[in-house]
């Protein structure tokens, strides 16, 4: 009687509301009576409830005991042991690292304004100019306290009316959302809506508490946040904001006007301030207006903050009093370095004008690499794909740079319902999914469903070892309705773009025979009643199963191609169970068998004319890229947040060396080998010559020496050499600090050695009015030229550069040339000549 | 004269190089044999031999910071500049040569 099960919590921010839900979510599945127990605090929570997880104070690496007690135990304790192993520490978006405190300064060039520099925590980049519209906070109100109810039976259907009213309008928002982050967001404040224990509470108050629903609801909000508040985590806390504005909804329907804050309409470009923001609050925000958000709760984590990055809108927080003074005025929040600052005189404008105008061409530079197929260095193509579960991330793949969907998982479909998806409904989601993707190839995997992963409508027996059991494509045969409908809503959808269609755990080829024959029977149904499909939709399977991997040849007779599901594959090659901790860390994909058997997979595949791809983990960890790339696949699918960081590692591999690197990981006797052996590529940083055009400005209207050198700082930036532009100017006004680096004749060398350099870079500006430098000469400077180097670079190749420019410049003849030269190109060409910088080195 | 000379100068990035090159161009004007040795980012470079030191009439330091290995001038008399004397005006260098 009772299992139990012990972890450590992986998140970094705690158990907060998103992963809670899904917790909540998981155990409600079951009959089984499920509790939590924070080992930290002696805290014990229902796991049914988010709000008791919640409050239970998980921190980051808390001891925590599940106990589960019901009929349904086994099956519960193996499911909740394998989301915990597997899918909780998935469940938090990496949220960058706030700046700290006292480094936000007024920038550099703006020293000398007459502004006043208010300093926060930058909490979402970016820079926007606004007047200041001040929003007001949640106010819970006090006058409640009075009322006695009139009757119990009148205040708990009054309770539960406006229970429903704030869900049905949640769910109609969620409806309409377009953003998984926004979507996240609702769910998780609806989740805390249909709460168990929230309910629980309200309940008890107004029956045997004998309060009015709205006495009811301000006590039980007050009770949970006070529980959350104790919990000590900056993080949980920022929650309480999102159960404060439930209250203040509640009271809304219960008609006590005035406890939510009223809307805003935006009408200009705004810059709004408030004490704190409900996630509600910021979404009815008119986003065309929105320029920029300042809190004064110094939280970096909170919902509004979270929203504002999702968004792009600029925020700046731990503002005391948000700008209560500035109501209607016009402000610049700068984001980037956490500083609100005002009035926006014309320096200030002119300033962030061309900071603004700095960033957008940084990302269209960075989107470029996105939207074009990705290309290793010596041109060879390989597919950068997505992998999606719901039709409703096929938007953000294609956003993220994805070039198809290499992997469509189909369970979802299965998930949360009484009864099996029909073929309609399935139909509709691939469709959509199929045409979110305009034209680009979507592989869907039918359902891969097994013993570990109850379904109400199937009965699915427990099994000693599911993942040695009936699973995947063993299952079909015994449940043919559901496959046999999901095989013809996936050939409906083919019939609206490409569809590739595959099978889960193929380990033999009769299975593979009879998979492609039911594809071919669905097809013959829709044939008959006269419904199109594509006829020539591929049929191929996943490669998870070992001995898939060694027949691919008699494999390749029967299917058009493959797609190997590292994930599982290694699992069951090494024998190891990726959620059994004490054997975890055995299961790695760079072991130099499981590479073999990779190589043997690949190399069939090829031989047989087939296409192979690759969708497990694997794919999305470019320590991996080189790898993958060496064994020649087809295809890499992976999430699409991570699209655009494998891309840009496809850019940066030559695939000749990456074969070669592959020859010599196959000869290495351990992972660890193989690791050393990646360790010794070259670094991140792509190798770029010295100098490009795209540094070179011949006709800049900087006014000021900041300017000028702020100006060479963001030409690297905006070439993707630098990430950090601020950095390289600190150090570039250190080496100033030493003295002058403006040389006489009108020139100025501005140099430093920093590990903010991505790549070796020489700039110049020529300038169309000449700038005090303070000089050797006295005399102002025409021609500004910065050298800046890598803090790590070995070599003093570029040092022979800046040695070979001092000496040029004291030729009269080069410094004429130079200031009659008559565009970038020419510049260009007449310092690679006389620098004898070598201009090859792409 | 024969004239050896050191530049160096604290970051040793430009100054250094600009110095030699002016110190060269102009000593060779005024019809003086010179070799510089630079002492900059690089590390020691044209270093001066033994040899070059031991038959120089003089040495001149364009230095702002201490010049390596200076016990190698100690038999010649040495006049030291800062860098940017070298650089902005490198005849009146060569003018204290003969003060």
């Amino acid at each position: 009687m009772a299992l139990e099960y012990s972890f450590r919590c992986p998140l970094i921010y705690g158990l907060h509301a998103r992963p809670a839900t899904a917790l909540a979510e998981l155990v409600q599945q079951y009959a089984s009576h499920v509790t939590l127990t924070n080992e930290r605090t002696g805290t014990t929570a229902d796991a049914a409830s988010v709000l008791e997880l919640v409050s239970a104070g998980v921190l980051h690496d808390d001891p925590c005991r599940l106990v589960i007690l019901g009929a349904d135990e086994a099956a519960a304790h193996k499911a909740l042991a394998r989301f915990i192993a597997e899918e909780l520490p998935a469940q938090d978006l990496p949220l960058p690292e706030p700046q700290p405190r006292g480094a936000a300064t007024a920038p550099r060039v703006l020293a000398g304004e007459e502004i006043a520099c208010i300093t926060g925590i930058a909490a979402s980049a970016g820079i926007g100019i606004g007047r200041v519209v001040i929003v007001g906070g949640l106010a819970l109100p006090e006058e409640l306290r009075a009322e006695a109810p009139a009757d119990a039976e009148v205040e708990l259907m009054k309770l539960q009316a406006a229970l429903n009213g704030v869900c049905a309008a949640m769910q109609a928002q969620l409806a309409r959302s377009a953003s998984q982050t926004e979507a996240a967001i609702l769910r998780a404040s609806l989740a805390i809506v249909k709460d168990t224990a929230f309910a629980g509470q309200l309940n008890e108050l107004v029956s045997k508490g004998r309060r009015t629903a709205a006495q009811a609801v301000v006590e039980a909000v007050q009770s949970f946040a006070a529980r959350i508040e104790a919990t000590g985590s900056a993080y949980l806390r920022e929650r309480v904001v999102d159960l404060q504005d439930i209250g203040a909804q509640l009271l809304e329907r219960l008609g006590y006007r005035g406890a939510a804050a009223e809307e805003v309409m935006l009408t200009e470009p705004s810059v709004v301030c408030a004490a704190g923001l409900a996630p509600r609050q910021f979404l009815a925000l008119d986003r065309r207006f929105l320029r920029g958000l300042v809190l004064a709760g110094a939280g970096t984590t909170s919902h509004a903050v979270i929203l504002a990055r999702s968004f792009g809108i600029p925020a700046v927080v731990g503002v005391q009093d948000a700008l209560a003074q500035l109501a209607g005025q016009e402000v610049s929040v700068d984001a980037n370095r956490g500083v609100v600052l005002h009035p926006v005189s014309p320096a200030v404008r002119r300033f962030y004008e061309r900071e603004m105008e700095r960033d957008r061409k940084r990302k269209r530079r960075d989107a470029c690499g996105v939207d074009a197929p990705a290309m290793t260095r010596d041109r060879r193509r390989v597919e950068v794909s997505a992998n999606i579960a719901t039709d409703a991330e096929a938007a953000s793949a294609l956003a993220n740079g994805a070039e198809g969907v290499g992997l469509f998982r189909t369970e979802m479909l299965l998930a949360e319902r009484d009864t099996p998806p029909s073929e309609d409904e399935q139909f509709e989601v691939y469709r959509r999914a199929v045409e979110a993707m305009q034209g680009r190839t979507v592989i869907i995997r039918t359902f891969d469903i097994g013993g570990d992963k109850p379904l109400p409508y199937l009965s699915l027996p427990r099994e000693e070892n599911p993942f040695l059991g009936n699973r995947g494509l063993r299952l079909y045969a015994e449940h043919g309705e559901l496959i046999d409908a999901q095989l013809r809503a996936i050939a409906r959808a083919s019939a609206f773009g490409p569809v590739w269609v595959m099978a889960p755990m193929v380990s033999a080829v009769e299975e593979a025979r009879w998979f492609k024959a039911r594809v071919a029977q669905a097809q013959g149904e829709l044939s008959a009643a006269g419904v199109g499909f594509d006829p020539h939709m591929r049929v191929g399977i996943m490669v998870e199963v070992p001995s898939a991997a060694l027949v691919i040849d008699l494999l390749s007779i029967v299917v058009d191609f493959f797609s190997i599901g590292t994930n599982d594959l290694c699992q069951y090659f090494l024998a190891v169970d990726r959620g059994n901790r004490q054997v975890a860390a055995l299961h790695n994909v760079r072991d130099p068998a499981f590479l073999r058997l990779l190589k043997i997979a690949a190399d069939d595949a090829h031989r047989c004319g087939k296409w192979i791809g690759v969708c497990g983990e694997m794919a999305r960890d470019v320590r991996n890229t080189p790898l993958l790339i060496g064994l020649g696949l087809d295809e890499l699918s992976l999430s699409a947040p991570e699209i655009p960081a494998v891309k840009a590692a496809v850019a940066r591999l030559d695939s000749a060396e990456c074969r070669k690197l592959l020859e010599q990981a196959l000869a290495c006797d351990s992972a660890a080998s193989v690791d050393a052996l990646l360790g010794k590529l070259p670094s991140t940083e792509v190798r770029l010559p010295l100098v490009s055009k795209e540094l070179i400005v011949l006709d800049s209207d900087s006014r000021t020496k900041e300017e000028v050198i702020k100006e060479l700082a963001d030409l690297l930036y905006v070439a993707g050499r630098t990430d950090a532009p601020d950095q390289l100017e600190e150090a570039l006004w250190a080496r100033e600090a030493v003295y002058s680096t403006g040389l006489g004749y009108g020139f100025a060398i501005p140099h430093c050695k920093s590990d903010g350099v991505g790549a070796d870079s020489l700039a110049m500006l020529r300038l169309a009015r000449p700038v005090e430098w303070g000089s050797l000469d006295g005399k102002p400077v025409g021609f500004a030229i910065l050298l800046a180097i890598r803090e790590s670079d070995p070599s003093d190749t570029h040092m022979r550069v800046l040695a070979k420019l001092a000496r040029k410049l004291m030729d009269e003849g080069f410094r004429e040339a130079l200031g009659s030269a008559g565009d970038a190109g020419v510049m260009l060409a007449l310092l690679a000549r006389e620098l004898e910088i070598n201009q090859d080195e792409v | 004269m024969k004239i050896v000379a050191v530049t160096a100068c604290p970051t040793g990035i430009a100054h250094t190089y600009m110095a030699a090159e002016q110190l060269e161009k102009t000593g060779k004007a005024l019809g003086h044999t010179i070799k510089v040795e630079t002492q900059g980012a690089m590390g020691i470079e044209h270093q001066l031999s033994p040899e070059d030191i031991r038959t120089a009439d003089v040495a001149i330091f364009a230095a702002d910071i201490g010049v390596e290995a200076r016990d190698r001038f100690r038999a010649l008399r040495i006049v030291e500049v800062p860098v940017q004397l070298a650089i902005r005006d490198p005849k009146a260098v060569f003018a204290k040569l003969e003060q």
